[in-house]
């Protein structure tokens, strides 16, 4: 048990109990997005959905890399997984992300692609501010997911036409900021 | 329709528990959120919760007051309350 680590998080005045309740809502909404977005990539046919296909497959990954991350941390805090996966399922930070009624509608499903991932910039953003010089190791694992799920979300807005995102999709190896977590 | 007029203690009515409907209040306005997967049982992210005004809580949100455009406005807190 990480007891010393435990100590530093609540003497530092973080609540521990919401932080590991969090922390599982987060690992929740990781994990069924993952399962979401399965369903979403294979869905995505057709000229204009072959087109996504590769960077909804990046974020899927990404995604369950994030569930990876966060699971040992929530232990390390003294907190535990549901034993049933629906409760952890039902517990998700963010909405699920459902096929949309006509899968060849590409434009929905963007939208609930960029949706999802700005549930999860928001959320980590909150538990960044939360744990913000005061419980180092969340913070830094909860930014590092936070970059990707950034990056995310601009690579659909792009697709949208919202913007630019101002960045290419992944060379190499997925998760840049959040593979030191996973060594 | 005349419009429902909330004391702060009626608001603290619809907290979401044992089935009550989910309400909050922003800038005098309450909301209707029941319909929101983001604040089941009455919660919401953990640190906020529902049958109270969330004026200063939401002014620190990572998101913006539109959010409750999404939401039916169901009526106004009672001034000086």
């Amino acid at each position: 048990m990480a007891k010393v680590t435990q100590e530093m998080v609540k003497n530092a005045g973080v609540n521990i109990d919401e932080l590991v309740e969090l922390l599982i809502k987060n690992a929740a909404a990781e994990l069924t997005t993952f399962y979401y977005y399965t369903i979403l990539r294979v869905n995505l046919i057709g000229l204009e959905g072959e087109g996504i296909k590769e960077i909804a497959e990046t974020a899927r990954i990404e995604d369950r890399n994030h569930f990876e991350a966060l699971v040992p941390r929530i232990y390390e805090l003294g907190g535990k997984l549901p034993d049933d996966m629906k409760v952890f399922h039902d517990a998700s930070a963010c909405p699920p992300a459902n096929l949309p009624k006509d899968p060849t509608d590409i434009k929905a499903m963007l939208t609930v692609l960029v949706k999802a991932e700005r549930c999860a910039v928001r959320g980590y953003t909150h538990v960044c501010n939360l744990t913000a010089g005061k419980d180092h190791r969340t913070y830094d694992l909860c930014l590092a997911i936070l970059n990707e799920e950034i990056e995310h979300e601009s690579w659909f807005s792009e697709f949208l036409g919202e913007g630019p995102s101002g960045h290419f999709l992944r060379r190499g190896e997925t998760s840049p900021f959040v593979s030191k977590f996973l060594r | 329709m005349d419009e429902r007029r909330f004391t702060q203690s009626e608001l603290g009515q619809f907290n979401g528990k044992n089935g009550a409907r989910i309400y909050i209040a922003y800038q005098g306005s309450v909301y209707d959120v029941s319909g929101s997967f983001l604040w089941q049982n009455g919660e919401h992210q953990v640190t906020h919760f529902a049958g109270k005004d969330l004026t200063d809580e939401l002014l620190e949100a990572p998101h913006g007051v539109e959010m409750l455009c999404r939401f039916p406005m169901v009526g106004r807190l009672k001034e000086g309350d």
